[in-house]
């Protein structure tokens, strides 16, 4: 993952501030992989989990919208998937001494095991993402999967 | 030392003569001990809650003729004149969105102090009283204060990059010092001041520096969706930029909600629009009087409509 930081222009690092924040989204991003690809049985619970790492503002759009987000529909058919490489670049904002915001670019790449063979997965996404009690949420996305246009 | 200060919150728009603003700023609280914030982005009803950001959000977008030391203007800018005077209402739900300018010497009832020149408003009894001015005057809930000053909006101009803005007249404005002909063109921060102050050598004086002042603003908001659209990441670095120049009571949240919320309604359809006026005086001096098209335009805002 590439990381950097943005933040006030006096008494600021933004190569300490990218790494002190880094693991906690690596580990956000490492989630939401796993209940968005990883686990196919997450369908047959609504995908709560995947919804529970959006902010609770656009948790009822991201729930519209799943077939971009994760393996949506096309679930039911999932057997397994190999992960395959994922990236990840994220600028973090910094304020009062933490991060409170970032923004990722995130694309992974895998293939499912469909029972018949195998077929393509794909994921391209940008999150705005906001720190609240509960840690990282998204607060807005913008993303694609399957195929590229 | 003073406190920190710095949010985030709006930064779309930008502008005005003494003008200006920013809907979208952002803040955080450091320690600064140095300079006086630019430009201040606060609710406008204390103890208010937060919009949802899924339908109009209205911010009054002020300039103060006060507060900017590097023009050689002291005192606090919330107790100066308020001279560029804008409504700002944004409905993410229609996409669309209006700016309306107030001529600073608009004759309007104040409350608690009979008839008066708006700009009078917030000399009188602060920011409060502006914008309960404003809401007695329009029937508009407002949501969002944005106070600049010179100093602020030639510094936020600056540190994005300048605003592209199409101006609309060639202008050779000495005591202003605008010296630019029309066209579109990318401003720099004091070439923004320039063309949000211009008054005397224009056709239509008040009433073109208020349109001005309001492209100023659309300009703003449209140099950050080009830049966001272009690369996401810049919502952080626009936040991180105002950091430095935006002081708010905002939670972060709001802030970056402010953010995202200025993404959505293109600047293609922002109408920019001065209320109508006619001049005329008030014993000795001169002002401008609402013209009964300025209520009806009150009337389709309030209605939702984008004037």
């Amino acid at each position: 993952m590439k990381a950097a930081a943005q933040g006030p222009e006096r008494g600021f690092n933004p190569k300490t501030a990218a790494r002190r924040a880094t693991p906690g989204v690596e580990q956000f991003l490492s989630r939401y992989l796993t209940v968005a690809f990883l686990d196919p049985g997450q369908q047959r619970t609504g995908w709560r989990d995947l919804l529970a790492l959006f902010d609770t503002p656009v948790q009822q759009a991201a729930r519209r919208d799943l077939d971009a987000l994760c393996l949506g529909t096309a679930a039911t058919q999932v057997k397994t998937v190999r992960p395959g490489p994922a990236r990840a670049s994220v600028i973090f904002l910094y304020q009062g001494g933490r991060a409170v915001g970032a923004t990722i670019k995130l694309a992974f790449d895998g293939s499912a095991d469909v029972g018949q063979g195998t077929g393509p997965v794909r994921l391209r996404s940008v999150f705005q993402l906001l720190w609240t009690t509960k840690g990282w949420r998204i607060a807005s996305y913008q993303s694609q999967t399957g195929a590229s246009p | 030392m003073r406190r920190p200060i710095a949010a985030l919150v709006t930064l779309a728009l930008v502008g005005a003569l003494v003008g200006v603003a920013g809907t979208v700023g952002v803040t955080t609280f450091l320690n600064r001990s140095d300079a006086a914030p630019a430009v201040t982005v606060q609710r406008a009803h204390k103890g208010a809650a937060a919009p949802s950001f899924k339908g109009r959000i209205t911010f009054l977008v002020v300039g103060s003729d006060s507060g900017a030391p590097k023009f050689g203007r002291g005192g606090a800018a919330e107790r100066g004149r308020a001279d560029s005077l804008h409504l700002v209402v944004l409905d993410t739900s229609k996409r669309q969105g209006v700016v309306v300018g107030f001529p600073r010497d608009s004759y309007v009832p104040v409350p608690g102090y009979g008839r008066n020149k708006i700009n009078a408003a917030m000399a009188f009894g602060g920011p409060s009283l502006l914008i309960r001015t404003f809401e007695q005057l329009t029937g508009i809930n407002i949501d969002y204060f944005a106070l600049t000053s010179f100093d602020g909006l030639t510094d936020l101009v600056n540190k994005i990059g300048g605003v592209r803005v199409n101006v609309d007249m060639n202008i050779r404005d000495r005591v202003a010092g605008a010296f630019m002909n029309k066209g579109p063109q990318r401003l720099s921060g004091a070439r923004a001041l320039a063309y949000s102050r211009a008054r005397k050598t224009l056709p239509g004086g008040d009433i073109a520096r208020s349109r001005h002042q309001g492209q100023i603003l659309v300009g703003g908001l449209a140099t950050y969706q080009a830049q966001v659209a272009k690369d996401p990441a810049r919502v952080m670095k626009w936040l991180a930029i105002m950091n430095d120049e935006v002081q708010t009571n905002l939670p972060i949240r709001e802030q970056i909600n402010l953010a995202l919320f200025a993404r959505t309604v293109p600047p293609s359809r922002l109408n920019n629009v001065v209320v109508p006026n006619t001049t005329g005086t008030a014993g000795r001096a001169s002002i401008v009087r609402l013209l009964p098209g300025a209520y009806s335009l009150f009337a389709r805002v309030r209605a939702g409509q984008s004037a």
